[in-house]
């Protein structure tokens, strides 16, 4: 039960991650292909971003990972 | 008087590691491969061994402050065997395994019996802590001659020359025309470049020490990663600008409730900025390794469900996928070092940062454009 609830949670912050970094790279590729000259500063701070928004996921997954290790 | 130093620090280095009994104790397989074909965890927790797999283990000097004062041992092994009543944890409750009449670690985790003077601190070198030193000594001895060829006039006179200052002025004025100069305010940003260019270099070789066989990436250790954030701490707050302050504990232009209230929202602010910092750094290291660790131990695991055959055939395939998870850790190694000082330097910018808040709403809007 708690490997089902731990797959769960990896899945759906997986999950979540995908949407939230696919929205960001959406935002960073019209804004570059609108602007090729600021590609670099949308680059830095879409990194930023990325960096920001993986770490809420991979904080689901240490947390799933560790449901399974200590149950 | 450098190069005596440096040379003191290798031959340190050369007698921590060679003082080794390479004694590939089976039963620490034993103990914990009850239900796993493959001990994921004892190659993602801290050790106090060097895992040399197929060859053996080099076993790290043990430190301990006791009770009854320091205890310094050359390893778990000399600890066990030496008469001041170090038991492995273990063997509390089984009987100790020898080897040739030498007690030999099961656990690695000592302790004393009851009555006895008990250990209260454990410094004992482990595997992580080597590998951070490794990091920061390929730093030094990358960066002492290069800033040395600097100081000459190589590279400022005339052009750069040799492969490796050739690659390192690339990465160094990386960091400085776009992480530190976009971030920190123009006056300011030049006393912090030792510290954003330490961090990143240490960091992205600890990184990429993860990729190396038998290499262990420190950085995937929280401990390793909070020691960094700390240091990104201090320096925001002891560089901080008296603006900065003024933020934490009397937030301007709003009514005097909201200021408040604001200041235990501030001042936690300031403690979740670097916490941040360090679990984002070693959860990404951490889930790197993880992946590969499983995505090789799915072979055992079909091996063990299907037949040695569905594993021989289906190998290629996980070999495929490592190598591509491979590929994107080192490309994560350099993100992630480059994210760890972009927001450290955010951070220190942010704090730095003199604000006019003084002349009114049109200077502030001008500011924020500006």
């Amino acid at each position: 039960m708690e490997v089902l609830g731990a797959a769960l949670g990896a899945g759906l912050s997986a999950l979540a991650a995908g949407i939230g970094i696919g929205n960001l790279a959406k935002g960073a590729m019209d804004g570059t292909a609108r602007q090729p000259e600021a590609s670099n500063d949308i680059r830095t701070s879409m990194l930023i971003s990325a960096a920001l928004i993986e770490g809420a996921a991979l904080a689901g997954i240490v947390l799933s990972f560790l449901l399974v290790i200590v149950a | 008087m450098k190069q005596y130093f440096r040379i003191i620090i290798l031959i340190l280095t050369t007698i921590a590691l060679s003082h080794q009994s390479l004694s590939a104790s089976e039963e620490q397989q034993g103990v914990e491969s009850n239900s796993s074909p493959v001990d994921l965890l004892s190659k993602v927790v801290d050790s106090n061994y060097l895992d040399f797999q197929p060859l053996g283990y080099i076993e790290l000097p043990r430190f301990f402050y006791a009770e009854d004062g320091f205890h310094f041992f050359r390893s778990t092994t000399s600890a066990l065997n030496s008469d001041r009543g170090f038991i492995d944890v273990a063997y509390l409750e089984n009987e100790p395994e020898t080897e040739g009449g030498v007690v030999v670690p099961a656990t690695y985790e000592l302790t004393r019996a009851e009555g006895e003077p008990q250990i209260l601190f454990d410094f004992s070198i482990t595997k992580h802590l080597v590998w951070f030193w490794f990091g920061v000594f390929i730093v030094f001895i990358i960066f002492i001659p290069l800033a040395r060829k600097y100081q000459r006039g190589v590279g400022r006179t005339t052009e750069p020359n040799g492969v490796f200052q050739n690659i390192f002025e690339t990465l160094v004025l990386f960091i400085r025309d776009n992480v530190a100069r976009p971030n920190i305010p123009e006056d300011k940003y030049e006393k912090f470049m030792p510290y954003l260019l330490t961090a990143f270099f240490s960091i992205l070789f600890m990184n990429l020490f993860g990729l190396l066989p038998w290499g262990v990436s420190s950085t995937a250790d929280v401990t390793v990663t909070a020691a960094l954030a700390v240091l990104t701490f201090f320096a925001t707050q002891i560089f901080a600008s008296k603006d900065h302050w003024k933020h934490i504990f009397w937030f301007p232009d709003v009514p005097v409730f909201i200021k408040i209230m604001m200041i235990p929202v501030e001042i936690v602010g300031q403690f979740t900025k670097p916490f941040a910092l360090c679990i984002r750094l070693f959860a990404n290291m951490t889930s790197g390794k993880i992946l590969i660790f499983s995505l090789i131990s799915a072979i055992f695991i079909i091996d063990i469900h299907f037949g040695a055959i569905a594993a021989y055939g289906s190998s290629i395939f996980w070999i495929g996928l490592t190598l591509f998870v491979y590929i994107l850790k080192a490309f994560i190694a350099f993100i992630q070092a480059y994210v760890f000082v972009i927001l450290s330097a955010l951070f220190i910018g942010l704090a730095t940062e003199e604000h006019d808040h003084h002349h009114g709403d049109e200077h502030a809007v001008e500011h924020a454009h500006s």
